[in-house]
């Protein structure tokens, strides 16, 4: 396994976030973005396949992934960090994410 | 790059070529299970299907059931069937409808021996032995891609699967679809927050049936008095980054690839035009393939992250992972590592080019790790209990 070109990647343009392609330590990281490549400051420790925020998001704001809306955040999140079940929240969730249900598994 | 437009298939009666020639010793009720296990033992290289269930089935649950079954019999990869049953009328009517399609169908039934599993044994073997005797004097010949009908699932899923492995099966999948054959995508759970994107690319009268089925399924689930969301993504999802339904289906509905999808299929229902589907069916991946292989598929590509090792038991299936240590980890289960694409090494283009090459050299022969080991098997859904 040679090790990737580079260690992010932003799938669409219109993206709020950006995906981990290998763990991520605070500091600058190597963001690809279509066919450009630019040096980003990420804030927090990313895991491998996880998100990051591109842009400051502001409560309630749809999130995009994909050019798609994946949620709304639920807290305001600062560029740079971490996106995930703390602070994003499915726009098709009827309840609010909390207990998942027991004994059940997809 | 010009694409490869045949493979070395098995010409059929009727229909498309096959990429295997099975004698399919296929039993349709529980009762006869034991007797259709001992008949394939007795006949190596035979494939089995023993239904667990068959009879006591009401409505819907029946009618689904029995186009599984049919479904099987029906697909181009089992050169010749043995039905096995319990009454000779019910055992005729699956034969009759698997023998439409031109192949060689023999019926064997526990009243006719009256109620002897020895004589019944005795009876199948002998009548799987003239078929697949037969079956060995057929030969491959090139036949035409567009003959090709390719399920697309996926099982295990992690980020690697939405950002490489599903996008990669969707690029095959739109290679397959302009060579004139045929894509499925199933799992309608799977398509929940994403729906408004395959509807995007639905032929007219598609695109609402999509959203429908997505609705349907959302509604049942909500009747159970499960909250569906909470456990989708699951933990294993969340773990490997993926925090909300929407962006675990938008990831997940990338294999589709990007051309019309010209029908929603029920089931088991076969595509009655070339091009792409989508199947109104089950999330768990050994139901899905079972559907799939029912509608007529001859192949699988199905890509995870972690790993998985079930296979559909009558159309080779490609295991697909882009995660990094997946192949190396896994080298009797992945048959195609996508890894580079991932490393920003190969292209996505590259990388479908040369699947596709592996796909045709699948369907002209080429033993999957699946088929090696015999990873393989079919679970048929049911719809209600037994009565």
């Amino acid at each position: 396994m040679t090790s990737p070109a580079w260690s992010a990647v932003v799938l669409h343009p219109a993206d709020d976030v950006a995906v981990a392609l290998r763990p991520l330590e605070p500091g600058p990281t190597s963001l690809r973005s279509g066919d450009a490549a630019e040096t980003f400051e990420v804030r927090a420790a990313i895991p491998m396949g996880h998100k990051f925020a591109l842009r400051d998001i502001p409560v309630g704001a749809d999130v995009r992934k994909y050019g798609e809306v994946i949620g709304i955040a639920t807290t305001a999140i600062a560029r740079g960090t971490h996106v995930h079940v703390q602070n994003l929240r499915s726009r098709r969730a009827k309840t609010p994410v909390a207990a998942p249900p027991s004994g059940v598994t997809a | 790059m010009a694409h490869q437009t045949s493979f070395l298939g098995y010409r059929r009666p009727k229909g498309p070529a096959a990429t295997r020639n099975h004698l399919l010793v296929l039993s349709i009720v529980g009762l006869t299970a034991p007797a259709a296990r001992r008949i394939a033992r007795s006949l190596p290289g035979s494939r089995l299907v023993a239904a667990a269930y068959g009879r006591g089935q009401l409505g819907g649950d029946a009618i689904t059931y029995r186009r599984q079954l049919v479904g099987l019999g029906r697909n181009s990869n089992c050169g010749a069937v043995l039905v096995i049953g319990a009454d000779r009328t019910t055992a005729d009517a699956v034969a009759t409808a698997i023998s439409e399609t031109g192949k060689p169908v023999e019926v064997v039934t526990m009243d006719e021996v009256h109620e002897d599993a020895l004589a019944l044994s005795d009876a199948g073997v002998r009548h799987g032995a003239r078929l697949m005797h037969m079956l060995s004097r057929q030969r491959r010949e090139a036949v035409p891609v567009g003959d090709l009908v390719v399920g697309i699932e996926c099982g295990h899923s992690d980020a690697t699967s939405g950002l490489v492995a599903n996008p990669l099966a969707g690029a095959v999948a739109d290679r397959l679809v302009d060579a004139g054959a045929s894509a499925i995508v199933g799992e309608t759970i799977e398509w929940l927050g994403a729906e408004h994107v395959l509807a995007r690319h639905a032929a007219p009268g598609v695109a609402q049936a999509i959203v429908d089925a997505v609705m349907r399924r959302e509604a049942a689930a909500a009747a159970t008095g499960m909250d569906l969301l909470g456990n989708n993504p699951g933990q294993e999802n969340i773990r490997g980054g993926l925090t909300t339904i929407e962006e675990k289906s938008l990831g997940a509905i990338a294999k589709a690839g990007s051309r019309t999808i010209q029908s929603l299929l029920a089931l088991a229902e076969p595509p009655t035009k070339p091009g792409l589907h989508v199947m109104d069916g089950p999330g768990f991946s050994p139901e899905s393939l079972t559907g799939f292989a029912a509608a007529g598929a001859q192949l699988m590509m199905f890509t995870t992250g972690p790993g998985n090792s079930f296979c559909n038991a009558l159309a080779p299936t490609l295991k697909i992972s882009a995660h990094p240590e997946t192949a190396s980890r896994l080298p009797e289960q992945i048959d195609f590592d996508a890894s580079a694409v991932l490393a920003g090494i190969e292209s996505l283009d590259q990388a479908a080019d040369r699947l596709f090459g592996l796909l045709l050299d699948v369907a002209s022969g080429s033993a999957t790790w699946g088929e090696v080991l015999d990873e393989t098997d079919e679970v048929l859904v049911r719809l209600g209990p037994s009565f």
